[in-house]
C-alpha cells in the first residue's frame, strides 16, 4: 500500500514539475543560463551585474508588457518602435520650450493617442492588426523624421540625463520602473475585469461579440496602453543617453515580440501571462549580458539569438503536440 | 544590426602584465561605423597597430556600428564605468547627441579626446582636445575646385554625408560659404544626403539626373558618395559633369586617373588615427595641448594627382 | 452576401430598396473590386499634373528599373504569403547573397560567384522551408530568428568590412544591373519576366493551385492528398530563390557592397505584396497584383521625390495608402465600410 501511495506523491510531484516546465519552458532555460554563465565568467553572479542587466532590459522590457496585452488579446503591434523614437524625440526636443516635466508628458500623451488611433483603426475598419502597425510603424518613422528634419539633440537641463541613471534606495529608477509597471499590468490582466475580457476576445472574438463583451473598446484600450509603455520606454531611453536621434527603437519591436513569445504568449490569441513574458525579457537580458560579459563577438551574438528563438519555439511546439489534435496547422 | 567588435586587453591583462606599474595608459576608444566604407575601416587598422606599438598604452578598441545609442552605451557602460580608462577616444557618430554622456565622463575626470568628426559646440568646454581634418576648410577647398571646373558658371547639386554628422555640416557649409564668395554665378538647385553610402548616392543621383536637365557638376561629401554619383551619370550616358569629392578614396583617385573625376581633398586615415592616438598620450602626460589640432588635407585633381600615392581605402 | 451601405438602414436596420441604394450599391462594387487601381490611377494624374517630367519614358523606366529588387523578392514573398506563411528574413538574405556574389566575384570569378550564391540561399531556403513546413512552427519568429541570424553569418563572414568588385567595368557581370535590352534595362526585363511566370505557374499548373490549397483551407487540403509539407518547404525554396535574383540585380549595379544593404527590405516587400491585395491569411494572391503594389509605392516615392519633398515624407503616404487599400478590399468583401460591433 505504502509504495503506491509513494508512487502517487511522487507522479504528482514530477507532474508538477512538468507543468511548470512545460507550461513556461523560459524559466528552466534562465536557470540553466545563470548556471552556465555564473561558472563561466567571474563578472556574471554579482549584485551590480544583475542590476545592470535589469536596466539594459528596462527598455525592451517595458515595451513588452504593453505587447503582451494586445498579443493576447489576438493582434500585435509592430509600430512600437517608432512610437519610442517619437516620444523620446518629443521629449528631449520640447524640454527647451515647456520644462523637463511637460515635455515628458506630453511625450507619454504621444504614445497614449498613437495607441489609441491603432486601436480604433483595428476596430472599425476590421484590417488586421498586422497591416494597421505595419503601416504605423512606417507611417509613425515618418512622423519623426519629419518632426526632427533627420537631426539628432540633446537635453540641454541635464539634470534629464542624470535621471536616467539615478538610484532610489540603491536600486537603479529604470529598473524600479520596469518591476513597478510589470507588477500593474500584471494586475491588471489577472485581476481584473478588463484583463478577462482581453484573453476572451484574444481566444475568439466572435464568441466575445456574441457574449456581450464590448470588443471594440477593449482593442483600443490595450492598443493604448502599448502605445503608452512604448512611449515610456522611449523616455526612459532617451533619458539614459540624455539625447534623442531618429533612428532610436529601430528593431525593437522585433525583440519585444521574440521576448513575449519566448514567455509562452501565442501569437494566435487568448493565452499568455505577464510573468512569461518577464521571463523572456530577463532571458533575453541575461543571455546578451552574459555574452558581453565573456567578450563572445557581437557578430555570433546575432546568430545565437536567432537560434536560440528558434530552439526554444521547437522545444515549446513539441511539448504542446501532444496538447493538439488538430490535423494540419 | 551593427553590432561592437571587442578587441584587446582588459583590466585582467594589464594586471597581468610583468613590470607593468603605473605607468600604463588605460585608453578606450569608440568608432564611429567600421564597416561603413574603407576609410573608417582603415582607420581601425591603424589606431589598432598604433595602440600595439605604443608603449604603455592599454586600448580598448570598440565600434558603435554608426548606432549613436550603442556609442552612448559604450562610453556609459563599457568604458567609462566598467573599465575606470584614463582617457576615452570619441569618434562620435553624432556631434549633438553625444554631448550629455562627454560631461558624465569629463565630469568622472576621464579626458574625452573627439576625433575626426566633432562634438557640437556646446560640447567643447568637456573635451581636451580635438583631433582630425578641418572640414571646414576642405569644403572650402572643393568649393574652389568647383568654380575652377566649371570657369564659374554653372548648375550644380550636392550630396551631403549622414545628417547630423559634423563632419558633413562642415563640409557644407564650408563649400556653400566660399562658393557664394569666389563664384557667385555657380548655383547650387539641390542638396541631398547620401549618407556616406554608395548606393544611396547612386540613387539620389539619378533622380537628380531626372530632375535636371542641366547639371554642370557635382560636390559630393566624400568620393565614395561621388563615385556612386559618377556611376549613375555614366550609366544615364551624361558625360559632361564635373565631379567633386572629398577624402580621396582609391576608386576616386583612380576615376581621376581616367579622367572621369575632376578633384578632391587627400585625407589620411593613417595619419588620422595616429594624430588621434598621440593626442589621447600627449593629453594623459600633461603636455600643453591645443584645444583643436588639425592635420593637413591639401587638394588632389588630374593635375596633381601624380603627386600623391594612392590611397590604401 | 448582400452590399448594404450603413446609411442606408432604416431605423430597423434592413436596408432601404430603391434607385439611390442599386446606385450606390453598383459604384461601391466597382470601386471596391479594383480599388487600390483606381487610387494609383488618381495618384499618377494627379503627380503628373504637378511635374512634367513624372510622365516622361526616362522617369517611368528609372522608376521601374528602381522598384526591380523590391519587385522580385516580392513575387517569391507572394507565393509564400499565398501558401498562409510569412518570410521575414528576405531582407538579411539580400545583405548576404549581395555580400557573397561581390566578394567571391574577384576571388573565383563571376559565373561560379553567382552559382555559390544560389546555392546559399538555396540552403537557407531550405532550413526555412523545414523548420515551418516540416517542423510546423510559427512562420513569423522563425523567420525573424533567421533574419537576426543571417544578419550575424553575412557579418562573420566579412568581419564587418565592406566588398568591394575592383575593375569594375571589365566584367559581363554588370549585365544584370547595369545593362540595356533594347533600350530598356535589363532589371525590367528579370523584374516583369519572373512576374508573367509566377503568375502563369499560379494560374495554370497544379502545383500552383496547390499553393492556394494549402494556404486556403490547409486541413482540406491534406485531406485529399496534397502534401503540406513538401508544399510549404517549396515555397520557402522559391522565396529564397527570387531573393538571390533580386541579389543579383543589387550587386551588379552596386557592385560593392555593406553588410546591411538588404536591411528593411522585408518591410517594404511586404507592403507590396500587402497592396497588391494579396491576403495575409492565406490562400489568394496574385503576381501579378504584386507587381502592381511594388509600383504603386515606387511611383509614390519618385513622385515625392520630383516634387521636392524628403524622402520620409513618402513613409507618411505609405502609411495611409496600406490601410485605406486595404480597408476598401475588405470593406467590399464584407459588405459593408464599417465593422459591426
Amino acid at each position: 500500500m505504502s509504495s503506491t501511495v509513494k508512487k502517487i506523491k511522487k507522479t504528482s510531484m514530477l507532474k508538477k514539475l512538468k507543468k511548470i516546465t512545460f507550461e513556461q519552458p523560459i524559466w528552466l532555460f534562465i536557470l540553466l543560463c545563470v548556471i552556465g554563465f555564473s561558472f563561466s565568467s567571474e563578472y556574471f553572479f554579482d549584485l551590480n551585474n544583475f542590476k545592470n542587466i535589469l536596466v539594459q532590459t528596462s527598455t525592451i522590457g517595458l515595451i513588452a508588457l504593453g505587447l503582451t496585452l494586445v498579443m493576447i488579446n489576438g493582434n500585435i503591434d509592430l509600430s512600437v518602435g517608432a512610437i519610442v523614437a517619437l516620444s523620446a524625440c518629443l521629449a528631449v526636443d520640447l524640454q527647451a520650450d515647456f520644462g523637463m516635466f511637460p515635455a515628458i508628458i506630453i511625450g507619454l500623451i504621444s504614445g497614449v493617442v498613437l495607441g489609441a488611433l491603432n486601436g480604433l483603426i483595428v476596430w472599425k475598419t476590421g484590417v488586421d492588426a498586422f497591416i494597421v502597425t505595419l503601416g504605423a510603424m512606417i507611417g509613425i518613422r515618418g512622423l519623426v523624421f519629419v518632426y526632427t528634419e533627420e537631426q539628432s539633440f540633446f537635453a540641454n537641463d541635464f539634470a534629464f540625463s542624470d535621471m536616467g541613471s539615478s538610484s532610489i534606495a540603491g536600486i537603479p529608477t529604470l529598473a524600479l520602473i520596469l518591476v513597478g509597471f510589470a507588477i500593474l499590468v500584471h494586475f491588471i490582466l489577472a485581476y481584473t475585469i478588463h484583463g478577462r475580457n482581453t484573453y476572451a476576445v484574444g481566444g475568439n472574438r466572435q464568441a466575445s461579440i456574441d457574449a456581450g463583451i464590448r470588443v471594440g473598446p477593449n482593442i483600443v484600450i490595450n492598443f493604448a496602453i502599448c502605445g503608452f509603455l512604448a512611449a515610456l520606454a522611449g523616455v526612459t531611453l532617451s533619458s539614459q543617453m540624455g539625447a534623442a536621434t531618429p533612428n532610436l527603437g529601430r528593431d525593437f519591436e522585433l525583440w519585444a515580440i521574440t521576448a513575449v513569445v519566448l514567455g509562452g504568449t501565442k501569437l494566435t490569441g487568448g493565452v499568455g501571462s505577464i510573468v512569461g513574458t518577464f521571463g523572456g525579457v530577463i532571458a533575453i537580458g541575461i543571455l546578451r549580458n552574459g555574452m558581453n560579459l565573456l567578450q563572445v563577438p557581437s557578430f555570433y551574438v546575432l546568430v545565437i539569438m536567432g537560434v536560440i528563438l528558434i530552439t526554444v519555439l521547437f522545444f515549446d511546439r513539441q511539448v504542446n503536440m501532444r496538447l493538439e489534435k488538430e490535423v494540419g496547422r | 544590426m551593427k553590432k561592437t567588435i571587442k578587441l584587446t586587453a582588459f583590466v585582467s591583462a594589464l594586471m597581468l602584465q610583468i613590470g607593468a606599474a603605473h605607468a600604463g595608459m588605460k585608453i578606450g576608444i569608440t568608432q564611429n561605423n567600421v564597416g561603413v566604407d574603407s576609410y573608417q575601416t582603415t582607420y581601425d587598422k591603424s589606431i589598432k597597430e598604433a595602440a600595439e606599438n605604443a608603449s604603455d598604452v592599454d586600448a580598448i578598441i570598440l565600434d558603435a556600428g554608426g548606432n549613436i545609442a550603442r556609442q552612448i552605451a559604450q562610453v556609459q557602460v563599457q568604458d567609462l564605468i566598467q573599465q575606470n580608462v584614463d582617457a576615452i577616444i570619441i569618434w562620435p557618430t553624432n556631434g549633438q547627441a553625444i554631448v550629455p554622456i562627454v560631461r558624465k565622463a569629463n565630469l568622472a575626470g576621464i579626458k574625452v579626446i573627439i576625433t575626426n568628426s566633432n562634438i557640437a559646440e556646446a560640447g567643447l568646454e568637456f573635451i581636451s582636445a580635438f583631433s582630425g581634418p578641418n572640414n571646414i576648410t576642405q569644403g572650402k577647398y572643393s568649393a574652389e575646385m568647383m568654380c575652377d571646373a566649371l570657369k564659374g558658371e554653372g548648375q550644380i547639386v550636392q550630396i551631403s554625408g549622414q545628417p547630423g554628422y559634423t563632419t558633413a555640416m562642415e563640409r557644407q557649409k564650408g563649400f556653400e560659404d566660399r562658393l557664394a564668395v569666389a563664384c557667385p554665378n555657380v548655383t547650387i538647385v539641390e542638396t541631398q544626403p547620401g549618407d556616406w553610402n554608395r548606393e544611396k548616392s547612386q540613387r539620389v543621383m539619378e533622380n537628380f539626373l531626372i530632375k535636371y536637365d542641366d547639371i554642370d557638376g557635382v560636390y559630393a561629401g566624400d568620393d565614395n558618395m561621388g563615385i556612386g554619383a559618377l556611376n549613375a551619370a555614366k550609366a544615364a550616358k551624361r558625360s559632361d559633369i564635373n565631379f567633386i569629392g572629398a577624402t580621396n578614396f582609391a576608386v576616386g583617385y583612380e576615376a581621376m586617373a581616367k579622367g572621369e573625376y575632376y578633384g578632391s581633398v587627400y585625407q589620411s586615415p593613417v595619419d588620422d588615427a595616429r594624430a588621434a592616438l598621440q593626442t589621447a598620450i600627449d593629453v594623459l602626460n600633461d603636455k600643453s595641448v591645443p584645444k583643436m589640432n588639425y592635420f593637413d588635407t591639401p587638394k588632389i585633381t588630374e593635375v596633381n594627382m601624380w603627386k600623391f600615392t594612392k590611397p590604401v581605402f | 452576401m448582400v452590399l448594404t451601405m450603413t446609411k442606408l438602414k432604416n431605423e430597423h436596420g434592413l436596408s432601404k430598396p430603391n434607385e439611390e441604394n442599386r446606385l450606390a450599391r453598383a459604384a461601391l462594387n466597382i470601386f471596391a473590386r479594383q480599388g487600390i487601381l483606381i487610387v494609383f490611377v488618381i495618384f499618377l494624374i494627379g503627380f503628373s499634373l504637378f511635374s512634367e517630367r513624372f510622365f516622361s519614358a526616362d522617369n517611368v523606366i528609372a522608376v521601374i528599373r528602381q522598384a526591380s529588387i523590391i519587385g522580385v523578392i516580392a513575387l517569391g514573398v507572394t507565393i509564400v504569403v499565398i501558401g498562409g506563411n510569412l518570410d521575414l528574413s528576405v531582407g538579411s538574405l539580400l545583405s548576404c547573397c549581395t555580400v557573397l556574389v561581390v566578394d567571391l566575384h574577384d576571388i573565383l570569378g563571376p559565373f561560379q560567384a553567382v552559382v555559390i550564391m544560389f546555392c546559399a540561399a538555396l540552403v537557407i531556403g531550405a532550413i526555412n522551408g523545414y523548420l515551418i513546413g516540416y517542423l510546423k512552427l510559427n512562420s513569423l519568429i522563425v523567420t525573424l530568428g533567421m533574419l537576426s541570424a543571417i544578419q550575424g553569418i553575412t557579418l562573420i563572414y566579412t568581419g564587418g568590412q565592406n566588398v568591394d568588385i575592383q575593375n569594375q567595368s571589365d566584367t559581363w557581370f554588370t549585365f544584370f544591373g547595369r545593362d540595356y535590352l533594347l533600350g530598356i534595362p535589363v532589371p525590367i526585363f528579370i523584374f516583369i519576366g519572373l512576374g508573367i511566370i509566377t503568375e502563369i505557374v499560379l494560374r495554370t499548373t497544379s502545383y500552383g493551385r496547390k499553393i492556394f490549397s494549402v494556404g486556403g483551407n490547409p486541413t482540406a487540403a491534406i485531406f485529399s492528398g496534397i502534401k503540406k509539407n513538401k508544399i510549404v518547404f517549396s515555397t520557402y525554396l522559391i522565396s529564397a530563390f527570387a531573393t538571390a535574383c533580386g541579389a543579383l540585380i543589387l550587386g551588379s549595379r552596386v557592385m560593392g557592397s555593406q553588410n546591411n544593404v538588404g536591411q528593411g527590405y522585408e518591410l517594404l516587400v511586404l507592403a507590396g505584396v500587402i497592396l497588391g491585395g494579396t491576403s495575409l491569411i492565406g490562400g489568394s494572391g496574385s503576381a501579378i497584383r504584386t507587381i502592381i503594389g511594388v509600383l504603386i509605392l515606387s511611383f509614390i516615392q519618385n513622385g515625392l521625390l520630383l516634387l521636392s519633398y524628403p524622402y520620409y515624407v513618402q513613409w507618411l503616404v505609405t502609411w495611409a495608402v496600406i490601410i485605406l487599400a486595404v480597408w476598401f478590399d475588405i470593406a467590399s468583401t464584407r459588405g459593408r465600410l464599417f465593422t459591426s460591433y
